[in-house]
């Protein structure tokens, strides 16, 4: 039974990401050269929608949360291997999933290098123990660092905040 | 030749935060870089499955002795069948003219099938490191920890996307059109 639910929510997501441009080669590198904004728009708006809900779900007691613990050191190096390999791929792990389906062949070379990537990690996973351990500071939120009990009076002027980027400050600048 | 897509950014940005929010209501927030390390512990496991046992990490990801697909390897494949079906429906399947090549890219560096096929494979690798060291990916880092306001996920995103101007930068050093 979860097996289909992940199956139908993960249809639903990639079609909806695939015809919103999100597999686009040239959308992708468009963003990372600050020319076409359609990417950065499309995860900003998807963001101010879901913090939004997913505050307003745990004011319930609805969200099943899952607050990933924030080593600073490990997360900045981690990012900074991962732009590389997003600039020269031109994809991430979930687009490339997506430009695969399409028929795009340079993108089921990223899904087979991503899978040995993973594998490199797994075997040198022993010895990333130090920039995991280091500057630690587990699962924390902008919630739990200002000591606001309901997240919702963060996320909803966050949210505004987005909504003003993406509608009002970010533009395309192709020449 | 019209690339622009068939949704705008704002109706895309919704439907897929309708689903996030939906997806954290019912399992939990979506992310896929997790599932690279499944694949790679059900396959290493069927084949030597004793070398797979034994990697810390990837006894970690096959689902508590049991080293088969779960309920976040079926959302990535379904987002497999969801982008397949929705480029289909779209005339957008195969729409390039060489199946390797973007067009974009092949403007800047020429007809290069195997350089290119070359570049994506070691960024696929790149990707994938930098995703496990993280803990998390676009999808579980940016969307879904950022929607959570998870402090390290800001983190993630401002880095990733620094990394990722500054190459962008120096690959591309011809004129861009749109």
């Amino acid at each position: 039974m979860k097996l289909l639910l992940g199956l139908a929510i993960g249809t639903a997501i990639g079609a909806v990401m695939q015809l919103g441009g999100a597999s686009s080669y040239r959308k992708i590198l468009g963003s990372l050269l600050l020319k076409d904004m359609t990417i950065i728009k499309l995860i900003l708006m998807t963001i101010a929608v879901t913090t939004v809900g997913i505050y307003a779900l745990d004011m319930v007691d609805m969200a099943h949360m899952d607050i990933k613990p924030t080593y600073v050191v490990g997360i900045v190096v981690a990012g900074l291997i991962f732009g590389v390999g997003f600039a020269i791929s031109g994809y991430c792990p979930g687009t490339c999933v997506l430009a695969s389906a399409e028929g795009k062949t340079d993108a089921m070379l990223t899904i087979l290098g991503g899978l040995v990537g993973a594998a490199l990690y797994a075997l040198v996973y022993p010895f990333m123990a130090p920039l995991i351990s280091l500057t630690n500071y587990g699962e924390i939120t902008l919630a739990s660092v200002f000591n606001v009990s309901n997240g919702l009076w963060i996320a909803i002027p966050f949210s505004a905040i987005l909504l003003l980027l993406v509608f009002r400050v970010l533009k395309d600048r192709y020449e | 030749m019209n690339d622009s897509p068939v949704l705008s950014w704002k109706v895309a940005g919704l439907l897929l935060g309708l689903l996030v929010i939906l997806a954290t209501a019912l399992v939990k927030p979506f992310g896929v870089s997790t599932q690279y390390v499944v694949t790679d512990a059900i396959v290493l496991h069927s084949a030597a499955p004793a070398a797979a046992e034994s990697n810390k990490y990837l006894n970690k990801y096959g689902e508590k002795d049991d080293w088969s697909v779960g309920y976040g390897w079926m959302l990535v494949f379904g987002m497999f069948l969801g982008s397949g079906i929705a480029a289909l429906a779209t005339h957008r399947f195969r729409k390039r003219t060489n199946a390797a090549l973007p067009s974009m890219w092949q403007e800047q560096f020429g007809e290069h099938k195997g350089k290119r096929l070359v570049q994506a494979f070691f960024g696929g690798v790149l990707l994938l490191f930098g995703a496990r060291l993280a803990g998390g990916c676009t999808s579980g880092h940016m969307i879904s920890g950022i929607s959570q306001l998870t402090v390290g996920s800001f983190i993630f995103g401002v880095s990733i996307f620094a990394s990722g101007i500054l190459t962008a930068r120096m690959l591309y050093k011809k004129k861009v059109s749109s």
